[in-house]
């Protein structure tokens, strides 16, 4: 890992058994599907959900630095503590989460490498059912940093600037709007297709068969050789409802150290839907 | 036991094998070279049918004689549905409580069959946004309460267990053999599992090395319950390239109009995987011209009805008054 332009964001499952129960490390599960964690998780983890625990309750938005706090605390995770996030789908949700937790100024949060199904295929590690009961504590977030987030004004400033990195992760059928999302999601758009001047790069083209990182070598190869990514340029990543895209985000900002990249979490559900946004097929 | 006046003790010994095979039953009015002897395979005339059967009871005696299950630990295995079936039937009537793990996608009547059999049912979405090397969401599912509740399940887990394989080199292959009197030529099958195709292939092949092994998989992004496309076979370790010499794409709504013909046209009320088996027969018949031929015909239709009415929207018009 030591290529990567921060290696430290990235924890091995090894590691993560090595370091079970220790004081300071809290674990925490965010699946794309929100029954997997009840049918079994590594030891110590909390599951934190997607749909009901990150997201704002009423309005479209993230959940709120007060709601941060709360479920942060609750979970027993202080400021200083080392997060480790992992979930299924490589990740998806986790990588989600730990956006948010950046954007709330948690210091010390890093991803399992690989994620849930990596972890579930080695036979040396251990799941269980039981749900631990950690002491709530008090946490202090700061103001949320605006910098990693982008909303639709900036998303319309960089497509008629051309001066930005636009990205969309999305698989190529949605890209080219031959599919408005994923058969059986039920978030959509009204319109298929794609931002202008945004480059196809499927958020999987990042990971390798057992769901890990691939190389920086590789990811500098394919992001920046291949796709035409400028590391000089600012970058927004986006997808549909930007889980996939905090996926890219992390590799671009974390893994290749491009400075300024913004995950677009209003995606293609918020942008396929505007009268009169530019689309392209 | 006497398969003769078909008087049995209990349930399993109605289970399939050399001398208790599935019927073969040879297919006339839809042959298009009549030249080419073709037969169909009825393995839902097994117990609890369907072709699962017999990888099901393999699984569940190999678990049972190694002291797997019992004394509250029953079993958990993904499942589109047939092996779930069978597993969930045979492992109540032993005594032991199942699990199973479904992609949402299986039909209604699947489902509903599945608890109707006494499984316990986990519902998962599957292929989000399928990545090179994520196994089915089922399959992880399932792997989770093996490993998490390791008192509760075992998972024979038909994917990678070579018993699967076993259980057709034992059962499927010799049948065949016996009762086509060793003529056979071609050995059309689908992929689900590829346990049919390796364990029958290997036993005929071992007979008679020139058979022609033909496995017919549906178009990607396909909806026919069951079956994969090569692009999902990452998730069956018991593929065997070397035991298939061609692998035949065809279009998936085949599948159903063709199962409609088995149905209203030869009598034989097949599955659409059935449908899809034939289409892949009928254009290798028109190719060789001469031969003889054996498919395996997984399910019945009873199953499908939704399906079919999706896909032949005739079937869904006309149904009230």
């Amino acid at each position: 890992m030591a290529n990567y332009a921060q290696p430290e964001v990235l924890v091995e499952t090894d590691w993560v058994k090595a370091n079970l129960g220790k004081p300071g490390i809290k674990l925490v599960e965010i699946d794309v599907d929100t029954k997997a964690y009840d049918a079994g998780h590594i030891p110590g983890a909390v599951g934190f959900n997607w749909q009901t625990q990150l997201q704002d309750q009423v309005r479209r938005d993230i959940i709120g630095q007060e709601a941060f706090e709360k479920l942060a605390g609750g979970a027993g995770i202080s400021p200083g503590d080392t997060v480790i996030l992992y979930g299924d789908n490589n990740n998806w949700f986790a990588a989600y989460g730990f956006w948010l937790f950046k954007i709330y100024g948690h210091e010390d949060v890093r991803l399992m490498n690989g994620g849930r199904v990596k972890w579930l295929n080695e036979p040396d590690k251990q799941m269980t059912t039981e749900v631990p009961k950690p002491t709530p504590v008090t946490y202090k977030a700061s103001a949320p940093n605006s910098e990693l987030r982008a909303l639709v004004p900036q998303v319309f400033e960089a497509q008629k600037a051309g001066k930005w990195n636009l990205v969309d992760v999305r698989s190529p059928d949605e890209y080219t709007g031959k599919v408005i999302a994923p058969p059986g999601m039920t978030e959509t758009a009204q319109r298929g297709g794609h931002i202008p001047g945004a480059k196809s790069i499927p958020w999987s083209t990042a990971v390798k068969p057992d769901g890990s990182f691939k190389s920086a070598d590789e990811l500098r190869s394919i992001y920046l050789d291949q796709k035409g990514v400028d590391p000089n340029k600012d970058t927004i990543a986006y997808c549909r409802i930007g889980e996939r895209s905090s996926h890219t985000w992390f590799v671009l900002k974390y893994l290749l150290g491009i400075k300024n990249v913004k995950n677009y979490d209003g995606s293609w559900t918020e942008y396929g839907n505007l009268i009169a946004a530019p689309i392209e097929k | 036991m006497n398969h003769h006046t078909r008087v049995y003790d209990n349930v399993f010994e109605l289970l399939p094998n050399e001398q208790n095979p599935s019927p073969l039953v040879r297919i006339n009015r839809m042959n298009p070279v009549p030249e080419f002897a073709l037969y169909a395979k009825l393995e839902w005339m097994n117990p609890f049918g369907s072709v699962k059967d017999r990888a099901a009871w393999a699984l569940l005696q190999d678990l049972e004689q190694r002291g797997e299950i019992g004394n509250g630990r029953g079993i958990v295995e993904p499942t589109s549905g047939n092996t779930g079936i069978s597993l969930a039937a045979l492992a109540r009537a032993r005594g032991f409580h199942m699990r199973a793990v479904v992609p949402n996608k299986v039909s209604l009547e699947k489902k509903v069959l599945l608890k109707i059999a006494g499984a316990q049912l986990d519902v998962v979405s599957d292929e989000l946004c399928p990545a090179p090397g994520l196994g089915d969401g089922s399959i992880n599912i399932a792997k989770t309460h093996a490993k998490a509740s390791r008192d509760k399940y075992a998972m024979p887990n038909q994917y990678e267990n070579e018993k699967n394989v076993e259980a057709h080199f034992h059962t499927t292959g010799p049948e065949i053999w016996r009762q086509t009197e060793g003529k056979i030529t071609h050995l059309f099958v689908s992929l689900g599992t590829c346990g049919t195709v390796s364990g029958t292939s290997r036993f005929l092949r071992s007979k008679k090395p020139d058979i022609k092994v033909i496995a017919v998989q549906p178009t990607e992004g396909h909806d026919v319950p069951g079956l994969r496309n090569v692009t999902q076979l990452g998730v069956s370790k018991l593929f065997d390239s070397s035991l298939v010499d061609d692998i035949l794409e065809v279009e998936f709504r085949l599948a159903y109009s063709r199962a409609m013909e088995l149905c209203q046209t030869e009598g034989l009320l097949a599955g659409p995987s059935s449908g899809l088996i034939y289409e892949g027969a009928r254009e290798i018949i028109l190719r060789d011209k001469a031969g003889y031929g054996v498919m395996i015909f997984p399910d019945n239709i009873f199953k499908y009805t939704s399906n079919m009415m999706k896909h032949i929207p005739s079937l869904a018009s006309g149904n009230q008054a």
